[in-house]
């Protein structure tokens, strides 16, 4: 017989905020890209199978004929990307990081990336945030994968206001790109009159103890720390390019870099900063917040998980003393 | 007494000089995908020769970059590029590849890894449906299995302006394509996945052209062209022979072999 369990039963990820007001940064992607396809009926959406995770229900309902459904195949789905944006059309390619690029990685390159056509890829349910999921859906080696690739941006939104932005940003550029995005409901910490500019990034809190970079919603747990801590906080949001001149400039003050990063620390931005650093003759301590060569595992919370992969506070804390 | 024979192509003189250029660049530059090349010619030249389709407007995506010698020699044809250009083929600083690249005028799609022009010509269809896309791909690239993720995308999206021109040689780099991965029915299977299929002798020209209208003149459904073609084709210690797939250098004594042969086909 068939059990029926009441409504309350059904999962729904943890979340936990600090400072406040929660703000899902695919629905804000979602969004967007409706709002950039009512003004823009050159946009067309490619889509791996994943449409209702990715939040794109409402622009494919709206414009029928530039939503195209590839289906479960992510070889194929860059393919058809790279072939309309070729025909002149401005195409974003939807999936899962962990399938898109990471399955189809040598079609982007040669198919997308050789031939420079500007398709704007979005990796989503990045990072060990998307907690339940477990190993295989926590991507945690898309930055190293795409930031390798000559000629590709990528990007790494802080919140759901500066996904706005960036999405914005990038229909409206003629560059192959990477859009990093997340899972559940995080924290809007984005400054709301900031604009973004690809290549610079912002020093969303200042001191003088350390300074700490980083990208995407874990940045937040740099940004709520306790004041006591006096730390230069720079949202990288622009991994590739990146602003190295804030960087710099902030480095020679504290003569501190930690890099927090919800991906592996091999690849990561972190050793990308660090290794840039290195080559101009700066002198200073370099500590890396990353995944240290694990795979991820599940959990009901991403705390559970940051705390036991030590990128949480206390792991900060350690780093910043 | 009849003469069942059907009259030659006109384009059978223009491609025999083709592939003397072809073996020339082969002996010049020590290297070259010959045998796919040579089986791939008569199916290139024929299309862009033969003015079923416009290429100004209409597009050619070669899949299967390593066959580019083939390409390369009929584009010189054309003029898109200066024929003296074929002695710097793979090269440094010219822009013929090893497998080719935009870089070389007339080429729309730089490839190289087998089982993505398909895909590219599947959205090229998709973004310009008044225009038609031709892809080349061969019965080896038919072992990934993103060729099969297009050939469905095709059918869902009635891509009547497709059509997928297939050289099968029944040779790929390490053996015959029976025995690395077998293909049997490959024209039964392209009309399960709903599409039109002719099957043509891949190295007579008059028959690729009859292909080609027939194949232009289906707009519903996308178009599959099954060429059955002879790798190494016109050389008689080339053909069917899978260590020809490719060559590093071919001895004066071949290659005089070579042009004999193809003089006297």
């Amino acid at each position: 017989m068939l059990k029926i369990y009441p409504k309350t039963n059904i999962f729904k990820p943890a979340m936990k905020s600090t400072t406040g007001e929660l703000s899902s940064i695919r629905q804000a992607f979602g969004d967007t890209i409706f709002q950039l396809g009512s003004k823009n009926p050159n946009l067309y959406v490619v889509s791996i199978g994943l449409r209702s995770s990715l939040c794109l229900d409402k622009f494919a309902n709206k414009f029928k004929s530039r939503f195209i459904e590839a289906g479960i195949a992510e070889n194929n789905a860059a393919g058809i990307a790279a072939g309309l944006a070729k025909a002149g059309k401005k195409v974003i390619l939807a999936s899962f990081a962990c399938f898109s690029p990471a399955i189809n990685w040598a079609v982007i390159k040669q198919s997308i990336c050789y031939q420079k056509l500007p398709v704007i890829i979005i990796g989503s349910h990045t990072g060990l945030m998307s907690t339940d999921l477990g190993a295989t859906h926590q991507m945690l080696e898309d930055v190293a994968l795409m930031q390798t690739m000559p000629g590709m941006q990528v990007y790494a939104p802080l919140d759901a206001t500066e996904t706005k932005l960036i999405t914005e940003s990038l229909v409206n550029q003629p560059h192959p790109a990477y859009l990093r995005l997340v899972r559940p409901q995080t924290e809007l910490s984005y400054p709301p009159k900031l604009h973004f500019t690809a290549g610079h990034s912002q020093v969303l809190r200042r001191g003088t103890q350390a300074t700490i970079i980083g990208y995407g919603p874990i940045l937040n747990q740099a940004l709520s720390l306790d004041k006591k801590y006096s730390i230069d906080v720079i949202n990288c949001s622009s991994l590739k390019p990146f602003d190295s001149d804030t960087i710099i400039a902030s480095v020679k003050k504290t003569k501190k870099l930690i890099c927090l990063e919800d991906h592996q620390a091999n690849g990561g931005f972190g050793q990308t900063v660090a290794a840039f650093l290195a080559s101009h003759s700066l002198t200073f301590q370099f500590i890396h917040l990353a995944i240290n060569d694990s795979f991820g595992t599940s959990a009901k919370d991403y705390q559970q998980l940051y705390s036991h992969y030590h990128l949480d506070q206390s792991a900060l804390i350690k780093a910043i003393k | 007494m009849f003469n069942f024979s059907p009259p030659p192509s006109r384009l059978a003189p223009i491609i025999k000089s083709l592939r003397h250029d072809l073996v020339d660049t082969v002996y010049q530059a020590g290297f070259g995908h010959i045998g796919g090349s040579l089986s791939s010619l008569d199916l290139i030249a024929t299309t862009y020769l033969s003015n079923i389709f416009n290429f100004q407007k209409d597009h050619f995506i070669l899949s299967a970059g390593h066959l580019c010698l083939s390409h390369y020699v009929v584009l010189a044809y054309l003029n898109k590029f200066p024929k003296r250009l074929l002695k710097t083929y793979a090269s440094f600083e010219s822009p013929l590849q090893g497998h080719e690249s935009t870089q070389v005028p007339g080429v729309e799609y730089s490839s190289g890894s087998l089982g993505q022009g398909l895909s590219f010509a599947c959205g090229l269809a998709l973004g310009s449906k008044d225009r038609h896309t031709l892809c080349l791909t061969t019965d080896g690239e038919h072992n990934e299995g993103q060729i099969w993720e297009a050939v469905m995308f095709a059918n869902k999206y009635h891509q009547g302006n497709l059509i997928n021109l297939v050289d099968c040689n029944n040779v790929q780099l390490g053996g015959t394509t029976q025995e690395i991965m077998p293909l049997d029915e490959l024209a039964s299977k392209y009309l399960r996945f709903g599409w039109t299929v002719t099957t043509v002798d891949g190295h007579d020209p008059l028959a690729i052209e009859k292909a080609l209208i027939k194949a232009k003149e289906s707009t519903i459904y996308p178009a599959c062209i099954i060429a059955k073609t002879i790798s190494g084709k016109g050389i008689s210690f080339m053909e069917n022979d899978p260590n020809y797939h490719d060559v590093k250098n071919l001895s004066e004594d071949q290659y005089l072999q070579a042009c004999y042969e193809i003089d006297n086909w």
